[in-house]
């Protein structure tokens, strides 16, 4: 016979009679305890699917949103007169609003455990959109603009850091579905 | 070794366990446990993570039980669901940069050396610093060749390869498996003691 053949066959004999493993599985309890802390059918995987979910949908709204034009550093058309008067009584759940998810947004780490590139994208960019909007509302209020354009504004901010919420909460079910 | 697609169970025992019955679900449990984690041990390595997996087998096993149509053995279709839990790990992302990070960060041989089962003697030691040495997919592809029976072509439809990825995967892996069982020098081996 071939000689490599007879090696393949005396490992392969070898491998076969290669003992069961030393250390035997945990019981019947102990699996029924895992099972019942367990409710994903794979490591990280239900997780992983729930935060790309999110992020999907995420950044989906921010997209259509963005496309019907919620942002825009334009002035506010002559139609929104109305609404300027209401702009001081408006613009305060506004606030009220943001500040609870803004104290929401600074009780969690600044970055979760394990780091997804495509939710950080996500995440920085919403970040980089709102300080742009920070950064308008100062020169808004500076200038002495119409209330209807800081109502705008505020609007838009509101909006962005609710997408940095939702991300940043898919984050950490995965966090800690994990 | 006891291998896990000869393993039986009565069927009476079966369609208690599809009902729901406790005890018959522990039997099932003590009869195909040990072949479970030994086949996913044997193709993943770590023992942390065979556990992991050995746990989502067992898991799919029994919410899948009623959907099982006795034309095979237990131990057959558990194999099956055991090497495809097996072959996603390998597959996914994070194993791949585990895999990346492994030989530079640790040492490729402490590496294999973690993987040796204590309580193991000579040759088994051997064996499985041997299989420890090979890259997983082809650890997976010489266990599924060699033990456990499959053909070229199931081994290619489990990975979603063709078919001559399995065969040169085998054929690599025993070239590597035959160079470290022909005896050199500086090789930790337990049979030359």
């Amino acid at each position: 016979m071939h000689p490599d053949l007879d090696q393949q066959r005396s490992l392969a004999r070898r491998l076969r009679e290669m003992p069961d493993e030393a250390a035997q599985p945990y019981d019947w309890s102990e699996f029924q305890r895992r099972s019942g802390t367990r409710t994903r059918p794979g490591p990280g995987l239900a997780g992983a699917r729930a935060l790309a979910a999110a992020t999907v949908l995420a950044l989906g709204v921010v997209a259509v949103w963005t496309r019907l034009g919620g942002w825009s550093p334009t002035p506010p058309r002559p139609a929104s007169v109305a609404a300027a008067r209401l702009a001081p009584e408006a613009t305060q759940p506004l606030a009220a609003h943001t500040a609870a998810m803004e104290h929401w947004l600074a009780s969690l780490p600044s970055e979760p455990a394990v780091v997804h590139v495509g939710t950080r994208a996500a995440v920085t960019g919403l970040e980089d959109r709102i300080a742009q909007v920070d950064d308008l509302l100062s020169a808004a209020r500076l200038d002495q603009a119409q209330p209807a354009r800081l109502l705008a504004l505020q609007q838009a901010r509101t909006r962005l850091v609710g997408a940095l919420v939702q991300v940043r909460y898919a984050e950490t079910l995965a966090d800690e579905s994990r | 070794m006891t291998r896990l697609v000869e393993i039986t169970v009565p069927d009476a025992v079966l369609a208690r366990a599809c009902a729901g019955d406790e005890e018959a679900r522990r039997a099932i449990y003590a009869a195909v446990a040990p072949a479970t984690l030994t086949l996913i041990r044997r193709i993943v390595g770590q023992r942390v993570v065979s556990e992991d997996l050995f746990q989502d087998t067992m898991m799919i096993l029994y919410e899948r039980l009623p959907q099982f149509r006795r034309e095979a053995p237990l131990g057959a279709w558990l194999r099956q669901i055991a090497i495809s839990r097996c072959l996603m790990y390998l597959r996914s992302p994070w194993k791949r940069l585990c895999l990346s990070l492994d030989p530079a960060d640790f040492g490729v041989a402490a590496a294999g050396a973690a993987l040796v089962t204590p309580g193991y003697r000579g040759e088994s030691i051997d064996l499985e610093r041997a299989l420890a040495a090979l890259a997983p997919t082809a650890r997976a592809v010489v266990w599924m060749y060699e033990v456990e029976g499959y053909s070229h072509q199931e081994i290619a439809c489990a990975f979603g390869r063709s078919v001559s990825f399995s065969k040169s995967q085998l054929a690599r892996a025993h070239v590597r498996l035959r160079a470290w069982f022909e005896p050199q020098e500086n090789r930790p081996s337990c049979t030359l003691i």
